[in-house]
């Protein structure tokens, strides 16, 4: 097996992944995220109080802790499954291509996608409420380090969601369960359970970077050590993947 | 029923016979006990087979195990026991091997928003065909398929026997040695059929391919193949020239329904044919059944008997024109 051939079918599969996430039906979905970010933060960009520290807090609850798991979810568990399902995945799993290479591509193109996706969020929020506070100092720096975890937070997710549609029929259900439950709720009570989710991990590298907002306060794990831990779940999820994935039947 | 007379192509313990080959052709597919089900749902049984160079017809009822016998060849299931050998290497886990072989499904898989040519190139890609290359061996394909003027129009416009074809063209884009069409002409309208039988001729003599094609329907094999291997719940119980298969379901006695009026008559005459093994008088006076041993016959002097008894038939049909039937008497089940 060449690294031509490898090359050659990583990129076809992420680009032909890629295009079909982005212009699928679940737009509309994303649709009305963002219209609800651009309304509840223009909402508080309205009102009186501390600029930096309320944009902050916005947009470290609102986007990135409760609408990034779940938009992971609604693409990730389904990503590979839909395919399973409606067959598609004929194209691919009858092509050359070793099939752990082809779920590294369905990988990279659920990580491609989603960041996207965070992106654009995050920068509605931030023009929705910066846009009405004034941008000013530290402003910028707010919307580039969210930026950066929604992509930190899309490459963990990710491995975590499509792992799951590869061992589960419903892989939405347990993505369900996993991102209102374990890392909404379990990861809301205070104490030592709430470190078991990857929401802390990425809370921990948010406030090593940031200033403002109570993510700056959060008392976690130390950057490095966040990003040990999830760069270590995220190969785990991949190898875990992968090899599944090369040793599924599909009927 | 009886089973048919011993032939060296009939093999209802699973055993095959060789096929009658020049020395000079190679295996293809060479299956020994294979095995395959799904829970309680048997999909190969015990299945062996030798297929050499050439096209060769898998015929077969819904549900016989045609379509699992493809995905064992692709390597997409994994057989629960026996032998299989693709090119004399085993399918499953060897995806290196899928450069040799172009898998046209049965079912609906294609991405219906993309175009011809936008699925192509996906395609391509997958096989890693340098660009250039590309470009002008879906020039090729298209044309082979007769596409040419639709790979460009998004694929939901397409009718079925288009999709069919477009299917076809990506299976070919990687010049497999292999090629397998899992009922190609299902759903199709006759023109179409006639166009894909051609084109499937046309593959394997003027471009090289051996394939192997499917289908429940063993007339429409027959224009495409006189090589066959018959498959019946997940077995292979003949193989070989489709002249002999076709001798043996000949002398499988058919039953013929014949209704209409004054069928009495006509049942009475048909009772001095040579080719009558009985007739019987079903529900309705209107209605008889007729078992013969040779349908061409009995075909063939109709007109004649009909003229003789003032008989007016308003319908008429055979109860063995199912492949179902036919299966059942080649296994003497």
């Amino acid at each position: 097996m060449g690294v031509n051939m490898i090359i050659s079918g990583l990129l076809s599969i992420m680009k032909y992944s890629t295009r079909k996430m982005l212009f699928s039906k679940r737009w509309v979905i994303v649709l009305l995220i963002i219209i609800l970010v651009g309304a509840i933060m223009g909402y508080a960009g309205s009102l009186e109080g501390d600029r930096l520290q309320g944009g902050t807090d916005l947009m470290d609850i609102l986007i990135l802790f409760f609408i990034m798991p779940v938009i992971a979810m609604i693409y990730g568990a389904s990503l590979i499954r839909n395919e399973i399902d409606d067959k598609s995945i004929t194209q691919v799993i009858t092509s050359p291509l070793p099939r752990p290479i082809s779920y590294i591509g369905y990988y990279i193109s659920l990580v491609i996608s989603l960041s996207m996706i965070m992106v654009l969020i995050n920068s509605v929020g931030w023009l929705a409420f910066f846009g009405q506070q004034g941008m000013g100092d530290g402003a910028g720096s707010i919307l580039l380090i969210m930026m950066a975890l929604g992509v930190i937070g899309s490459i963990v997710y990710s491995s975590l969601f499509l792992v799951s549609s590869v061992i589960f029929k419903r892989p939405m259900y347990i993505g369900l369960f996993y991102a209102f439950i374990w890392e909404g709720f379990i990861g809301s009570i205070p104490g030592a359970i709430s470190k078991y989710t990857l929401k802390h991990f990425i809370r921990s590298i948010g406030s090593s970077w940031l200033d403002f907002g109570e993510i700056s306060l959060y008392d976690g794990a130390s950057a490095g050590t966040a990003f040990g831990v999830l760069i270590g779940i995220t190969v785990i999820c991949l190898a875990v993947g992968a090899f599944l994935f090369r040793e599924k039947e599909y009927p | 029923m009886s089973g048919p007379p011993a032939s060296t192509q009939f093999h209802p313990d699973g055993k095959p016979s060789p096929l009658p080959t020049p020395e000079t052709k190679q295996s293809v597919i060479h299956a020994r006990g294979l095995s395959k089900w799904y829970g309680n749902i048997i999909g190969l049984n015990g299945f062996n087979v030798d297929i050499t160079e050439g096209i060769t017809g898998i015929v077969g009822p819904n549900g016989s195990g045609k379509s699992t016998l493809f995905k064992l060849i692709v390597g997409t299931i994994k057989s629960n026991a026996g032998n299989l050998l693709v090119n004399g290497k085993r399918p499953w886990g060897n995806t290196e091997q899928l450069k040799d072989i172009g898998f046209c499904p049965d079912y609906e898989f294609l991405p219906l928003d993309m175009t011809g040519r936008q699925y192509l190139q996906f395609l391509g890609g997958l096989h890693a065909i340098e660009k250039t290359a590309l470009s002008q061996r879906i020039v090729e394909v298209s044309g082979i398929v007769g596409m040419t003027n639709e790979l460009d129009r998004k694929m939901n416009g397409y009718s079925k026997g288009m999709k069919q074809r477009l299917k076809i063209a990506g299976a070919l884009l990687h010049k497999p040695r292999l090629l397998l069409l899992d009922e190609p002409l299902s759903g199709l309208d006759p023109i179409a059929r006639r166009d894909l039988i051609e084109l499937t001729k046309s593959l394997h003599y003027n471009h090289g391919h051996n394939i192997i094609v499917s289908s429940h329907i063993l007339h429409e094999i027959e224009r495409m193949t006189h090589n066959v291997v018959l498959i019946y719940k997940g077995r292979a119980v003949a193989s070989g020239e489709i002249t002999e298969i076709r001798n043996l379901i000949d002398k499988h006695p058919h039953n013929i329904i014949v209704e209409g009026r004054g069928v009495s008559d006509l049942a009475k005459k048909l009772l001095d044919m040579e080719y009558a093994v009985s007739v019987g008088f079903n529900e309705s006076r209107e209605s008889i059944t007729v078992k013969v041993t040779r349908p061409d016959d009995f075909f063939n002097t109709l007109p004649e008997l009909l003229e003789i008894t003032d008989c007016e038939i308003e319908k008429m049909y055979s109860l063995d024109d199912n492949l179902e039937s036919i299966f059942k008497y080649l296994v003497g089940w």
